[in-house]
């Protein structure tokens, strides 16, 4: 048998994110940590979201966003919230924003940056 | 015997190592609630858990947290 000549292995490159479906499905695969989120747009209305209801993302999406931008009266960039049940996110960038739930402890730098990267791809 | 040199970095590695880990699972133990909004330009502020608006983000916050689900991999 003759041995083949085998190359280093090249991951294979992802090609821009073309949906808000597509930005969900990413963000789940590239964070394990990550146990839902959704992209909204700037009404309030779900473009995506995990879980087989995407609708129910609606209202308490809409209720954290208000609550982040009541705090100081000013628009928030970003929010963070880090309870003893999960850590929530929620990322403004353009005309979308990203909210996300993850696990305690999560790299909350990292989380926000991958949140920002899949908006900021969609715009 | 005189221990090899190597030895004697990696194990100072190891020390470190076990430090750190040790700082990072005190610093999570203690850690408490908090809420931070981020503003453009790179401000932020704490929001106090006592204050209308901390209650309103934790109160969202519960929200979120029960529409997401549990957690993905068991035993977190």
């Amino acid at each position: 048998m003759t041995p083949t000549e085998t190359g280093p292995e090249v991951a294979e490159e992802r090609g821009p994110l073309k949906s808000p479906e597509e930005a969900v499905a990413y963000l789940k695969e590239i964070s394990p940590e990550l146990r839902g989120c959704a992209i909204i747009d700037p009404n309030g209305h779900v473009l995506a979201a995990t879980g087989e209801d995407s609708e129910s993302w609606t209202d308490p999406a809409r209720e954290l966003v208000a609550a982040a931008d009541a705090a100081t009266g000013e628009p928030a960039a970003h929010v963070h919230v880090a309870t003893g049940d999960g850590e929530v996110f929620a990322v403004r960038y353009g005309k979308l924003t990203a909210v996300a739930v993850a696990e305690r402890f999560v790299l909350s730098s990292l989380m926000a940056f991958d949140l920002r990267a899949v908006l900021r791809e969609l715009r | 015997m005189p221990a090899k040199p190597h030895r004697l970095l990696l194990d100072r590695v190891s020390g470190y190592a076990d430090e750190a880990a040790a700082y990072l699972r005190r610093r999570r133990h203690m850690r408490k609630p908090f809420a931070r909004v981020y503003y453009p330009q790179g401000r932020s502020s704490d929001i106090p858990s006592e204050d209308e608006a901390g209650k309103a983000l934790f109160r969202a916050a519960a929200h979120v947290i029960e529409i997401a689900g549990p957690p993905r991999r068991p035993g977190r």
